[in-house]
């Protein structure tokens, strides 16, 4: 077996792998990149609608500012997110994107004078000001105040995507792609690299490294009905698992996008909504303002989306032989809005649906969009259990989203996790701890034992389709762990994926060609998403209580008193059947922004005896400071900057406001 | 930079466009005059002189054309010279690129290998042509060009050079306004289709020209092969006695 | 109500692929013809994974997005590339016939490496912002404003999603292993327009002024007509000849 030495193994070619790996590079360190795909591929380039960064440039986002956006995020996430990680974030994010600006994305331009544009069904001219000309613009998206989603066309991600990648080609940053991480070299509590099978020659090989970053991306193809790529099957959240020290934090939390086209699953982007596209029932009725009078089709995606199924379920769903479906209406915004500033939505309907959207309407229904879980990491990126181990970006859960993420904060984040987890990478290797410290006995070994695992599939004599199987865990996490959850339903889906995991050892291959096998590649992926598939589903069976994107029809109401808390998932034995679940709590008494109503969806909660307490301190503070400015107001009540690398502590310049 | 910009490349893709270009020009400003010969005898005769340089000099110089003969047969060579480089180089490259024209039936694609064709083609044809011009620059006129096609069955090299030359033109031009042209990305399908359309119009234009011309070449050389070898006299001038 | 277009009469398709292992010294290039019963709205996509999931599980093919957007399910449908993920079965014949882009390293089947050419493409033609202060950035400061309508400008020349579609299109890129294909000329424009790169027109003429670069095209027009993204790389091809040759 090949090893591969290198300071900085980042797994993952996305947004957030590849601007760790910048970080690290810049302070020094060799870094190596893994992808299953070309980096380019990865799935940040499918992000169409936005990065949201409290620039305030445009008319829309006047006076929009860091606190805001922290606001929305905190309530975007029920409760559930780390509020200084959320604070580090919101800090952090306007930099991200002027850095961004800078190295070359065309972000679109604030252009002075007057523009239409359609709100809450109705066109409106305004005007943006002379000074904001030239300056970048943003959007309204979903859940937000202030229009702060700033965007490139429809085509944000790839734009991002491809500044990032030709950066890092520039700073000399080998890819290496079609390379699978299989598994985490550990030993002691310390992560030592990975054990990486090549996916054009199925050879195994060993990257050994001081630090290893997981950037993996999400894990939505553990569900049928997904927006995510097919290659989003969570291998670097299940190899964490699969150390039995590493832990997942949150995985029940998983989030449904309102637009997926139907029955593909493609996502439009939440643009169409921003820009003023309204959701019609059968009887082509805006059905929203009857839910949620106040945000209408922009309350947060949660809500949408379980609004949406709750209406198909009141019957008003349009029928097809696929199944039911509601519509997206995009025709007011007009042929030349479409046109030019949805493209992208336009050619997946003309694509994969055969119809023009500036004259139909596009059949829509909510899918699997966003996992807001992950590996869990501290607010600096790094594993709590496994020193050496990093994670970034959706892969992770440093826990800015809680249990719902905003629209356009998933970039945003893979940008400045890259940032910061780029720095705390950096800071370790220069560290005595960060030292390479390790036998060539323990690489062996655990190359062995992948290589065991691999011949046992290959060779095995069992009976089972790896596609079937994965077929059977898809439907079943769709229906059974989807939008609305209820319990008996996911103790069924447990002992369902129970038995398909039992089954997975059983796994026979019809064909053993050489090279890449596909077909072995399901096999050994779908044995690590069914862990992956029994922490949702065993994780939302026990969480009783509704928060964010997950929703217990039996258990409708937020329940601070006992839900306070983070899940924790480990699966410390590899035969086990389920996750031994922890729970960390959230500290109400240090939050900035102490529970309350979200401003949309159910007002009702079980409110914490710590909520009030700590609202009439957050009160008293903020009212001893009535005159200080924001800053000091906001470091009295949950300082934050001391966690960020020093290059990034400084305020952020805005327009009309003083730093 | 470095200051020193090998410019060759650039030059020659210049001068490999700037021939074709006046290669163009000529030989369709070539078939209007050769084409004369559709207003008559007469007309093709005056022509013929006023190209011997007879309006400036008072009487004249066949050697002229033997000098313009000489100058397009310099730029056809640097043109095919430069072309040449793109011609597929080895037996791979031949069959790479048919096998990718085949599968893709593609025009534009198409049309290229049609040009490569054409152009190879020409390479022999013009040269024959021009060699005569060349070497018998007094042996054109009303009678002697239609006794040449005729009776020395120049007709057959013209046949194939008509159509070469008119193919490998039209595209040609076609190729340089895409290649250089300043076409506003907007408007750019319906430029490109409007070029296209004019390109096949052009090509029927001369062909049709040059099939007449040819035509009526021929039909005087019929006619006058009896006599082949006897010079035209100008209708002015038939009327004058003793003038052979 | 249903307004999704339905075929009414099924067919079933022929789908004849160019199946090649080149790990596998055994293998020697040959047509398979699969076939299989079509379904409403069947992409490529799903015809595919069809087959590999109930017929033949050792096919290779690529898909990521399956959604058009991240280029990797380039391919030879009926004799032009195109991707394979957003193209409806039923706007093709019953016979179909699917072949690995040319002009990429054959990994297996239908899959074929255009990652790594394009990353050599990248760092050839350094398809980056070329900029003194970006070491020194200053990232709390407001960003440098820039024309609206040339930040739309750059972003269509950045559409391209690297599929290679160009590159198979072109029959320079056939004969010429060297050449930069439709692909990077273009990121050469769209660097160019991008006032924050620093580089001057010399500078790029070391990077394209050859007959591997803008002086190998020979305007065949086939990236053009392929390119699933309708990038307008004629005019931009044009334009870089115009500068190129104006370089001095
Ligand atoms: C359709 C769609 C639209 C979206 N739109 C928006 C939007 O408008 N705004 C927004 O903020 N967010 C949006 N999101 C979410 C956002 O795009 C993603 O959350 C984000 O891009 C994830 O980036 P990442 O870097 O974490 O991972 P990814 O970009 O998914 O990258 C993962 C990388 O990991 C690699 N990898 C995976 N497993 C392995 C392994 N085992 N070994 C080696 N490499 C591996 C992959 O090859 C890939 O390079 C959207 C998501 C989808 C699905
Ligand atoms: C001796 C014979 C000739 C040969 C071998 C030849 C060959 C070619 C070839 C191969 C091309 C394509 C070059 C490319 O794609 O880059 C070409 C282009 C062209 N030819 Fe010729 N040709 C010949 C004569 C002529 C003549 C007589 C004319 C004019 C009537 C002409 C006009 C053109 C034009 C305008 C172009 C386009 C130029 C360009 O692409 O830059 N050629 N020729
Ligand atoms: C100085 C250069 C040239 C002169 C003086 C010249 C002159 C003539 C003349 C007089 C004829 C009539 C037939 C004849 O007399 O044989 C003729 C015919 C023709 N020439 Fe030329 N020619 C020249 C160059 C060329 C070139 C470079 C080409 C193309 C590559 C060309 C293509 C033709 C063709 C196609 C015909 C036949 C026309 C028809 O079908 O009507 N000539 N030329
Ligand atoms: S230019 Fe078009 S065809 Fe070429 S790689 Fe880019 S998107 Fe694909
Ligand atoms: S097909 Fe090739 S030759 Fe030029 S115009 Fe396009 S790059
Ligand atoms: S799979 Fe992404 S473009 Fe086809």
């Amino acid at each position: 077996m090949q090893i591969i030495y290198t300071d900085v193994l980042v797994i993952g070619g996305g947004l957030a792998g590849q601007r760790a790996a910048i970080g690290a590079k810049r302070r020094g360190h060799d870094v190596i990149v893994l992808s299953l795909v070309p980096a380019k591929r990865s799935h940040s380039a499918a992000a169409q609608g936005g990065m949201q960064a409290s620039l305030g440039n445009c008319l829309g986002a006047a006076g929009d500012n860091e606190d805001i956006h922290f606001a929305d995020t905190v309530r975007g996430s029920d409760w559930g997110a780390d509020q200084e990680v959320v604070r580090m974030f919101t800090h952090t994010a306007p930099k991200a994107i002027r850095e961004l600006a800078a190295w070359g994305v065309p972000w679109n331009r604030v252009a002075r004078g007057e523009r239409e544009i359609t709100v809450d069904g109705q066109r409106k001219t305004i005007s943006e000001p002379d000074a904001a000309h030239g300056l970048i613009t943003s959007r309204n998206f979903g859940g937000t105040q202030k229009w702060r989603a700033c965007y490139v066309s429809d085509g944000t991600g790839h734009a991002m995507l491809y500044t990032m990648s030709n950066q890092a080609i520039a700073a000399n940053i080998p890819v290496h792609e079609r390379m699978e991480a299989l598994a985490l070299i550990h030993a002691d509590g310390r992560c030592h690299g990975a054990i990486v099978r090549n996916l054009m020659t199925g050879e195994l090989l060993a990257y050994v490294a001081r630090a290893t970053c997981i950037a993996t991306g999400g894990f939505g193809r553990i569900y049928r009905v997904s927006t995510n790529a097919i290659i989003n099957e969570g291998m670097g959240a299940a190899i964490a698992l699969e150390t039995g020290v590493a832990t997942l934090g949150n995985m029940e939390a998983i989030q449904f996008h309102p637009t997926g086209i139907f029955p593909a699953g493609i996502l439009v982007t939440e643009g169409c909504r921003g820009d003023g596209g309204l959701l019609l029932d059968c009887n082509e009725h805006r059905f929203m303002p009857d839910y949620e009078p106040e945000k209408k089709e922009l309350a947060s995606r949660d809500v949408v989306s379980r609004r949406m199924e709750e209406h198909i379920g009141a019957g008003h769903g349009v029928k097809s032989r696929f199944g039911e479906h509601l519509w997206l209406d995009i025709r007011l915004l007009g042929a030349d809005h479409i046109n030019n500033n949805l493209r992208e939505v336009k050619e997946i309907c003309q694509y994969f649906l055969g119809i023009d959207p500036v004259r139909e309407l596009i059949p829509v229904r909510p899918a699997q969009h966003y996992s807001m879980g992950g590996v869990r990491t501290n607010h600096r990126g790094e594993s709590p259990q496994l020193q050496g181990l990093f994670a970034a970006g959706e892969a992770a859960c440093w826990d800015m989203h809680g249990f719902n993420r905003l629209g356009g904060n998933s970039v945003a984040e893979t940008v400045v996790a890259g940032m910061i987890v780029g720095d705390t990478i950096a800071d370790f290797c220069d560290s005595t701890a960060g030292a390479l410290q390790l036998s060539s006995a323990l690489v062996q070994e655990f190359g062995e034992r992948e290589r065991r695992r691999l011949a046992e599939i290959a060779n095995g004599k069992g009976r089972e389709s790896a596609f079937e199987l994965a077929r059977l865990m898809q439907e079943t996490m769709t229906a059974q762990v989807g939008i609305f959850r209820e319990g008996e339903r996911l103790e069924q889906a447990v002992a369902s994926l129970q038995e398909l995991q039992l089954r997975s050892r059983n796994i026979g291959l019809r064909s053993s060609a050489p090279g890449a096998n596909p077909e072995l590649v399901t096999a050994y992926r779908v044995q690590r998403m069914l862990k992956l598939a029994q922490c949702v589903a065993y994780g939302a069976l026990q969480r009783t209580e509704s928060r964010g994107a997950h929703y217990r029809a039996d258990h409708p109401r937020r329940d601070d008193l006992n839900w306070m808390r983070r899940t924790l998932a480990s699966w410390p034995s590899a035969d086990a059947r389920l996750p031994v679940l922890t729970y960390e709590p959230l500290d109400i008494m240090k939050m900035e922004l102490p529970p309350g109503w979200r401003g949309y969806g159910a007002r009702d909660y079980i409110e914490h005896p710590d909520t009030g307490v700590r609202q009439q301190q957050v009160d008293a503070i903020g009212g001893g400071l009535d005159r200080a400015d924001r800053h000091t107001r906001q470091e009295a009540l949950m300082p934050f900057r001391h966690l960020l690398p020093e290059h990034l502590r400084n305020n952020n310049e805005r327009l009309g406001e003083e730093s | 930079m470095t200051g020193k910009l090998d410019r060759g490349p650039a030059r020659a893709d210049i001068l490999q466009s700037l021939s074709g270009l006046l290669l163009v020009l000529f030989i369709w400003g070539h078939m209007f005059f050769e084409s004369s010969i559709l207003l008559g005898k007469d007309a093709m005769y005056r022509v013929t002189r006023m190209f011997e340089g007879e309006p400036l000099f008072g009487k004249p110089y066949p050697l002229l054309v033997s000098g313009v003969a000489a100058i397009i047969f310099v730029l056809i060579a640097v043109h095919a010279v430069l072309a040449l480089r793109k011609f597929p180089g080895s037996h791979r490259q031949y069959r790479e690129f048919n096998a990718h024209m085949g599968a893709m039936r593609h025009p534009d694609t198409t049309l290229w290998y049609v040009q490569v064709l054409t152009g190879f083609a020409l390479f022999f044809l013009a040269s024959a042509h021009l060699l005569v011009v060349f070497l018998q620059p007094d042996n054109i006129g009303p009678y002697a060009s239609s006794d040449r096609i005729w009776s020395g069955r120049f007709w057959i090299l013209y046949a194939l050079l008509l159509v070469c030359v008119h193919l490998h033109a039209g595209i040609g031009i076609y190729r340089l306004a895409m290649k250089w042209g300043p076409i506003p990305a907007a408007g750019s399908k319906v430029a490109r289709r409007r070029l296209k359309l004019a390109m096949w119009g052009i090509i029927a234009f001369f062909l049709c020209l040059g099939t007449a011309s040819l035509a009526t070449y021929m039909y005087i050389g019929r006619d006058h092969a009896p006599h082949a070898g006897e010079r035209y006299l100008p209708a002015h001038q038939q009327a004058l006695p003793g003038n052979t | 109500m249903n307004r999704i277009p339905l075929r009414q009469a099924a067919r079933t398709l022929r789908i004849q692929i160019l199946r090649h292992n080149p790990r596998d010294p055994d293998s020697q290039p040959r047509l398979q013809t699969f076939e299989i019963e079509e379904a409403d709205a069947m992409t490529l996509f799903i015809a595919l994974t069809e087959i590999r999931e109930r017929q033949d599980p050792s096919l290779q093919f690529d898909f990521v997005c399956r959604a058009g957007i991240c280029g990797s399910c380039g391919m030879i449908i009926n004799g032009r590339p195109g991707l394979a993920c957003r193209t409806l079965t039923r706007d093709l014949p019953e016979q179909i016939t699917l072949a690995p882009l040319p002009a990429f390293e054959l990994i297996g089947d239908l899959s074929v490496n255009t990652g790594k050419w394009m990353r050599g493409m990248s760092e050839r033609l350094e398809t980056w912002v070329h900029s003194q202060n970006l070491e020194s950035l200053d990232i709390d400061a407001m960003e440098a404003a820039m024309e609206p309508e040339l930040a739309e400008q750059i972003y269509e020349l950045e559409r391209c999603i690297e599929c290679g579609c160009c590159v198979a299109a072109c029959g320079t890129a056939r004969m010429r292993e060297d050449f930069v294909g439709a692909v990077g000329l273009n990121q050469v424009t769209r660097f160019r327009l991008d006032p924050r790169d620093e580089r001057s027109d010399a500078a790029f003429y070391e990077l394209v002024g050859d007959e591997s670069g803008v002086f190998g095209c020979m305007t065949l027009l086939g990236c053009e007509d392929m390119c699933p993204k309708d990038l307008p790389l004629a005019t931009q091809i044009a334009f870089l000849r115009r500068r190129m040759a104006a370089t001095t």
